[in-house]
């Protein structure tokens, strides 16, 4: 086992990797950049270095810098934590290259499952379904036709170079075919300088639904089950649970055999994701793979019992998964929000001071923060203060304890979404489970109100 | 040395924080009292009189000695050395801070001399030390004409981004 790690990152992902090792009997380095000098993982960890000024790219997102905060305080190990330099392949290839361990998967699988093209023929090659859709660019309008009566209407037809919703054209109707590929093309002829468009099944009111992986070097791949994510905005998650209210037995254990396959495909090692999105049909698409630890995973860890974080550090260190399948249960129902620092009408961002801070407990209450009264939160980086995470031994009893806990949630000085993940807990579909990642969209105007189910 | 550039010498002493000042060339050599510091100060050699506010003991943190205010949240960030050219404090000494983690050496190798001593003078861009990071040899130069007077870091130590690595007084070119 290591003796000591250095966490490369900061906030509550920081603190949380900090508790693993404590509880492991490690020593932990903190890196911080100047912005984040009165940080809580840089008071909590037993040695702290200052890697650079508050521009991510100049500090969190410095290999050189991590890689030599290392050396200088003799970490044998690295934790990329999520996001910053997490999923950068050629991080984790120069952790190897100084004799440094990093904390997650080898680097030649966080850069096939980082490449979207190349993670979606892997899948097919592995046998793991995928949206169905042109394989490649369309010819023309007749080649479009031809397709979408292939997989079925309707069919999504989206710019080869795009991004953001433009040069996107969903289409129900055979009849429209005609104009919104021709809009389209026009559409991506403007934004991106290149008229090219593909297409896909397009998916009615689809569930975003991820299953939990987690590899060794001996061979042993298993699932912990699913996390159902489509309360989200802009591909943002804001709401996370275990079990999903989309799934029976059977789809559970086909959609894991599923994932299961998917880590198998690259031989997964350490923890990792697979994201499906799930049709109201019961029809489920790899979309992608998460080659790190993700923001909810608590919502796995209060379901299941097990640390994922210690986990992850068990098996960079070499040992095998301290269970078996078979030792892996679900006990009741869990429920993650997060917080954020931005308004909750308009989503702008609302960086400051903390002055009072006032956090929820009592049973089934777990919360993950790095923030503490007087804190700064600073404007340079992701807006998340802090994850609320309820537990109960039915959804019915985990929504009422998520509520409760959001009432007694106190952050002033600052905005936060605290309002909004309250209208969200209340919301009549949210509460009878009836919800897809088109969810959100209701909470432009004021939402309906309703007591738990 | 002529008497225009002694009168210089001798005001640009009086106008400092020294209390003695010597100089010794091929064929000049100069001391230099204050009266005022010769009547109180001990003999003792001399290069750190009325010194900033205590000299911090080095440990590593980024807080620059100097500033007191970054003992308060959110204080300003440390200046990378290096940026905005670094005017005299008010104590007329200035800082130079490490511009990347890594370890401190005070000269290119173990068999050669340090590349400065307290006391030293030099030039703008000359070599002061070396920071290794990632077994890179980063040479780091002075930003100023100065004269060294403390080096903050012993040989071999580690030092983290913006840490005080020499405390130097501007000379004039």
């Amino acid at each position: 086992m290591f003796r000591k790690i250095l966490i490369a990152n900061r906030g509550e992902i920081a603190l949380r990797i900090i508790w693993a090792c404590r509880e492991l009997g490690i020593k932990t380095v903190a890196v911080y950049s100047t912005a984040d000098t009165h940080s809580l993982h840089v008071r909590f960890a037993d040695e702290d270095v200052c890697i650079g000024p508050p521009a991510s790219r100049d500090s969190y997102l410095n290999v050189s810098a991590v890689i030599s905060a290392a050396e200088i305080t003799g970490a044998e190990a690295i934790h990329p934590g999520y996001g910053f330099l997490s999923e950068n392949a050629h991080f984790a290839e120069v952790c190897r290259e100084c004799g440094l361990t990093f904390i997650g998967p080898q680097p030649d699988v966080i850069r096939r499952m980082g490449d979207k093209a190349e993670a979606i023929r892997t899948m097919i090659e592995a046998g793991v379904p995928t949206i169905p859709g042109s394989d490649g660019v369309l010819s023309s309008e007749e080649h479009a036709r031809e397709v979408a009566d292939r997989i079925g209407w309707p069919v999504l037809i989206k710019a080869a170079a795009g991004g953001g919703g433009r040069g996107m054209r969903v289409v129900h109707d055979p009849a429209d075919l005609g104009r919104a590929y021709d809009a389209a093309r026009a559409e991506s002829q403007a934004a991106f300088g290149t008229p090219e468009v593909y297409l896909e099944k397009y998916l009615l009111e689809p569930r975003h639904v991820e299953f939990q992986v987690l590899g060794d070097t001996h061979g042993n791949l298993l699932q912990l089950h699913e996390r159902e994510c489509s309360v989200q905005r802009r591909h943002q998650k804001l709401v996370e649970e275990s079990p999903s209210t989309a799934l029976d037995d059977r789809l559970r254990s086909r959609m894991a055999a599923a994932a299961l396959k998917a880590a198998g495909a690259v031989d997964y090692v350490n923890a990792g994701t697979i994201e499906f999105l799930l049709d109201s049909r019961g029809d489920f698409y790899f979309i992608e793979m998460n080659t790190r630890i993700q923001v909810e995973h608590p919502v796995t860890e209060m379901v299941t019992g097990i640390d994922l974080i210690k986990e992850q550090i068990r098996i960079a260190a070499g040992e095998p998964i301290s269970f078996t399948q078979d030792d892996v249960r679900t006990v009741g129902h869990a429920i993650e929000c997060r917080i954020n620092a931005e308004d909750p009408d308009t989503f702008a961002p609302s960086p400051g001071k903390i002055r009072s801070f006032h956090l929820p407990g009592g049973p089934g209450i777990r919360v993950d923060t790095a923030c503490y009264a007087e804190a700064t939160v600073p404007p340079y980086y992701d807006s998340m203060i802090a994850k609320v995470i309820a537990h109960g031994n039915t959804r019915g009893e985990a929504i009422l304890r998520m509520r409760r806990a959001l009432e007694s949630f106190v952050v002033e000085g600052i905005k936060t979404n605290v309002k909004l993940q309250q209208r969200i807990l209340t919301d009549e579909d949210f509460v009878r489970g009836r919800i897809s990642t088109k969810f959100m969209e209701r909470f432009q105007p004021a939402p309906r109100k309703v007591t738990a189910g | 040395m002529d008497p225009k550039q002694l009168r210089e010498l001798i005001e640009f002493v009086s106008s400092s924080n020294l209390a003695t000042f010597e100089l010794e060339t091929d064929d000049v050599k100069l001391k230099l009292v204050k009266e005022s510091a010769a009547a109180v100060a001990p003999a003792a050699p001399v290069y750190v009189v009325t010194p900033a506010p205590a000299p911090a003991p080095p440990v590593p943190a980024a807080a620059p000695p100097a500033a007191p205010a970054d003992l308060v949240p959110a204080g300003p960030p440390v200046p990378a050395a290096g940026e905005a050219p670094p005017g005299p404090a008010e104590t007329g000494f200035v800082d130079l801070r490490s511009p990347i983690v890594g370890t401190f050496y005070r000269s290119a190798s173990p068999e050669t001399p340090a590349f400065v001593e307290v006391g030293a003078r030099v030039r703008k861009g000359q070599v002061l030390c070396i920071v290794e990071a990632m077994k890179l040899m980063n040479e780091i130069e002075s930003e100023i004409d100065a004269e060294v007077v403390e080096i903050r870091v012993a040989n071999g130590q580690p030092v983290e981004y913006g840490e005080v690595l020499f405390r130097l007084r501007p000379m004039s070119a």
